[in-house]
């Protein structure tokens, strides 16, 4: 049981200007996997480490199943943590790294060395439990790592980027693992990543932050399908959202390029600007065919483009276009047997039930929540 | 909860008397010293720890005058700087083939003066006594300047030749690719890149000799030749009890580093330490 | 290319390698005044085993010093460096003010320790008396009981802040992510300096204790000042001795003290050997 609350935390560290984390409210449920993501330098791991009590809160609540844990020492939080770096003792073999926590608790020896070798047992190190971390490859340092926190069974998991050191395979793998383990514990976990991959594949929500602020929680695939900001919408999705200046129109529709469409399905009328007034117009590239399935050829609008290059991946093709009347190149993901080529002039059919629209200025979205 | 408030506080103010106290200690000597010096040896007699009360400066001139604090220092400055000139050419030299060149011998050389690191310096200073008098080097600032140069030199070569090793080998391929001759490659890659660790080598063998007294005082006797640890201790003898003088006397030795010691205290820091931190 | 090492290897010849093959030579053979030597086979070495009670007495008094001073002056550096680490206000000043003593000659320093030792005006005394604790002041330097170990205090006051210095740096080159994990393992400061600190920092500590144990085998100016070797030999160390034999004794021969030396020169090499492997590193410490 361990419900971990953040109520308007804020940090802003000694001789910093600015705020390292801004205004920040979340709640982790409990047995929940939450993932914080965000670009490099936005304060994920800031926030984390004042989950963890070692970095101290500026100002706001923090609380771990509602007790305020704002001033109680790290040791005393029941947190355990697993570095990007690893952070094992250097000096002592992977069975007391995994043992050390438990000894500075008191935990009688016997009940020790059965948890530890429960443990080793689970994460496959029972052959290197006599190893010290120099000796072991980075997967096994990280599987180290990962031990060390789960013997201490504690209430609360934090990662900080556990997987960015480890090659691609082994990430895909490890990656994997923490899902099954996380399955199987059952324990609240908070997760700190850059990489969406990870974020959509792991998280049963995910928190994204940009700027020390918090922009949206929400589980991934709602907050792949609602973007709270252009932001998020260009952040998460690879290749990303394509954006596009936008005119509202009459009726009301709304005018890219040469295109006039309906006014996508989602969007909450009351908040448009008036006619006349610009929008940011949102579409991902898989959003865009060019022969539209006969099951949504009904909602799809027309929008004529110049063809300026082709990335053929394989498993689909990459168009980049340029809509007619418009200097942007926006990407369209289309069939691999596509037969475009640059220069060509085609007409993409728009699944208008999929745009989005943001607010010109502030880049928020439009859409009906 | 084992941290409460207070107990931070306690722990803090504990902390914080602590290095008020070992402050004390450290530089309180400094303080007592600098006092009595500006206060006559009466005034000592009936208290020795009052702050002065008129600030007798002319007690500086007194002692600068009467004795040759003059001399000590001019023979000093000569010894040491010309000794650390040649230390740093000589050293640089050396570490610079150490850590270059690969030839049969290499290690060994290296492993021979690192060894020497640690004899004890009676290991070698009868002998060098006999010879320096054999050569009618003895009591010259000369054949000081070169024992100088032999003792910090296994030193100077150890660090340089650590730190010239990690230069990197593409800045010495693309000068040979440029056409530079060994000599060249010294003066103009290692020389400049080597700097940093130079400057530390500059600093310690400089620290280290001005303060330099066994040696000292083997090798030279004549008044004229004494370098200034020689004449701290000579100038104590000869005022016998009159502390107000030493003091002085003492304070002209200790201003000077404690000068230089405020401008450059990271570079000082730095250069003492350099053979110990890895 | 040979070139280069050529100078320095000259130098090393002219003024270390061949002394100590001269001292050796010298070590058995009597060295008169004038150039007349005499020699004598292994005499020397036969006295100094046998009846030279003054050797053994310094050699008693510098090993002693040697192997309490190291753990001292490391210790408290060690001490210090974790005050300054504990993120205290003026952390660099101090640094910087508890260095001092590292730059001053051993002159200055035996002369300000004569001084604070003094019977009548010292600060030791004085510090005594204003505790009320008059029965225990000293005439410091000048008892047998007390000398040695007051200059074991006062060669201390001038190396703890070296010590301290590098302490701090190895102290501060540790992965922070590693203090921070063990401090999720339930550590205190207490425990976090016994387990994971000391034990990270171990090669640095292991090479401060030898450079420490070096330098008091060598121990000279501060002795030769302040009390010369005395009271009663209290304060001889091996190096006031062979001074003594070689250049204040009128024995008018120099054979013997470089016997002195010799053996000296083997002792020291032996402990250094020694302790470095005792304390060799079984194994690399990676983070
Ligand atoms: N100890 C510190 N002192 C001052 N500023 C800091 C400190 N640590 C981080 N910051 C600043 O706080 C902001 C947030 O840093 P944080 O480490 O939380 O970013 P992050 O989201 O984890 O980035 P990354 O993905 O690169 O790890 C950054 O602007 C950083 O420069
Ligand atoms: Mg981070």
């Amino acid at each position: 049981m361990a419900v971990v609350t953040l109520e308007r935390i804020s940090k802003r560290y000694p001789g910093g200007d600015e705020l390292a984390v801004d205004d920040v409210t979340f709640t982790v449920d409990d047995g929940e996997f939450m993932v914080l993501l965000g670009p490099s330098g936005c304060g994920k791991s800031t926030t984390l480490r004042m989950v963890a009590g070692l970095e101290a809160v500026s100002s706001g609540t923090l609380a771990i199943d509602g007790v305020v844990m704002n001033s109680v020492p790290a040791r005393d939080r029941d947190i355990a943590m697993v570095f990007q770096s690893y952070a094992l003792y250097p000096h002592m073999t992977a069975r007391d790294n995994m043992a050390f926590g438990l000894k500075r608790r008191r935990m009688p020896a016997a009940e020790r060395e059965r948890r530890v070798a429960e443990v080793a047992e689970m994460l496959d190190l029972t052959p290197y439990l006599g190893r010290k971390p120099h000796a072991l490859s980075g997967g096994q340092r990280q599987r180290v790592a990962l031990g060390r926190a789960i013997v201490r069974d504690p209430k609360v998991f934090l990662f900080d980027e556990p997987l960015s050191n480890l090659d691609a395979a082994l990430r895909v793998s490890t990656r994997n693992e923490l899902i099954k383990l996380h399955q199987r514990l059952g324990a609240t976990m908070i997760y700190v990543t850059h990489d969406q991959v990870e974020a959509m594949t792991m998280g049963t929500r995910i928190c994204i932050m940009n700027r020390g602020r918090l922009v949206q929680v929400g589980p991934p695939l709602g907050v792949y399908r609602d973007p709270a900001d252009t932001f998020v919408a260009r952040f998460l999705g690879n290749p990303p959202m394509n954006l596009m200046e936008a005119a509202m129109l009459d009726g009301p529709t709304v005018r890219v390029g040469e295109a006039t469409m309906p006014l996508p399905s989602r969007v909450d009328p009351s908040r448009l600007p008036r006619t006349g007034g610009r929008v940011t117009f949102g579409i991902r590239p898989e959003d865009l065919y060019e022969q539209p399935p006969a099951d949504i050829a009904e909602r799809t609008a027309p929008l004529p483009v110049r063809v300026t290059g082709i990335e053929p991946l394989g498993a689909e093709t990459l168009l980049l276009v340029v809509p007619d009347n418009t200097e942007q190149e926006i990407i369209a993901r289309v069939d691999r047997n596509s037969t475009a080529r640059p220069g060509d002039r085609v007409v993409l059919g728009l699944d208008t039930a999929s745009a989005h629209l943001f607010d010109a200025d502030s880049g928020v979205t439009l859409d009906r929540h | 909860m084992r941290d409460t408030l207070s107990t931070r506080f306690l722990g803090r103010t504990v902390l914080l008397a602590i290095l008020a106290l070992y402050t004390c200690y450290s530089a309180g000597p400094f303080l007592w010293i600098a006092s009595m010096s500006l206060r006559t040896t009466s005034e000592i007699s009936a208290n020795a720890y009052a702050l002065p009360e008129t600030l007798h400066w002319e007690k500086y001139i007194e002692a600068w005058t009467g004795s040759n604090y003059g001399t000590y220092f001019w023979n000093s400055t000569i010894v040491v700087v010309s000794a650390v000139l040649a230390l740093t050419i000589i050293g640089a030299m050396a570490a610079h083939c150490l850590a270059r060149y690969r030839f049969p011998g290499n290690r060994v050389v290296l492993f021979v003066i690192f060894s020497t690191l640690i004899f004890p310096p009676q290991i070698t200073i009868i002998s060098l006594f006999q010879s320096l008098v054999e050569y009618r080097l003895y009591d010259t600032l000369l054949g000081l300047t070169l024992v100088y140069i032999a003792i910090q030199l296994p030193l100077t070569v150890y660090i340089l030749e650590g730190f010239f090793a990690r230069i990197p080998q593409d800045l010495y391929d693309a000068a040979k690719v440029d056409g530079y001759s060994h000599w060249e490659i010294f003066w103009k890659i290692t020389m400049p890149v080597g700097m940093p660790a130079i400057a530390t080598t500059v600093i310690l063998n400089f620290i280290n000799l001005w303060n330099e007294f066994l040696y000292a005082v083997v090798l030279i006797t004549d008044e004229s030749n004494r370098t200034l640890p020689l004449g701290v201790q000579k100038f104590m003898g000869d005022q016998l009890e009159d502390i107000g003088m030493i003091s002085t006397g003492l304070m002209i030795a200790i201003v000077p580093v404690i000068v230089v010691y405020a401008f450059f205290s990271e570079k000082l820091i730095q250069g003492m330490t350099a053979g110990a931190v890895k | 290319m040979i070139v280069f090492v050529t100078p320095a290897l000259l130098m090393y010849a002219a003024f270390t390698a061949y002394p100590v093959i001269r001292t050796f030579w010298n070590s058995v053979h009597i060295i008169r005044p004038g150039g007349r030597t005499e020699f004598v086979g292994l005499d020397h070495y036969v006295e100094l085993f046998a009846n030279d009670d003054i050797f053994f007495r310094a050699v008693t008094n510098t090993l002693t010093w040697a192997g309490v001073a190291p753990l001292i002056d490391v210790g408290v550096g060690l001490l210090l460096a974790l005050c300054l680490y504990a993120r205290v206000p003026f952390a660099r000043i101090f640094r910087v003010a508890w260095f001092t003593p590292v730059l001053i000659s051993y002159v200055v320093v035996a002369i300000l320790w004569m001084w604070i030792y003094n019977y009548d005006w010292g600060v030791a005394n004085m510090l005594l008396r204003s505790v009320g604790l008059e029965d225990w002041q000293q005439t410091w330097i000048g008892h047998p009981d007390t000398a040695l170990w007051s200059l074991i205090f006062a060669h201390a006051w001038k190396w703890a802040g070296f010590n301290m210095v590098v302490c701090l740096a190895a102290i501060h080159a540790l992965p922070r992510e590693v203090l921070e994990a063990a401090e999720l393992d339930n550590c205190g400061w207490f425990h976090k300096l016994v387990f994971i600190i000391v034990p990270m920092i171990r090669p640095t500590l292991v090479n401060l204790l030898i450079l420490a144990f070096i330098g008091k085998m060598r121990v000279f100016d501060l002795v030769w000042i302040m009390t010369g070797g005395g009271p009663m030999w209290s304060t001889e160390t091996v190096s006031t001795y062979v001074y003594k034999r070689a250049f204040e004794w009128n024995t008018f021969d120099l054979g013997y003290p470089s016997t002195v030396a010799a053996i000296w020169f083997i002792v020291v090499l032996c402990c250094v050997l020694g302790l470095t492997w005792l304390f060799r590193q079984r194994d690399r410490l990676e983070y």
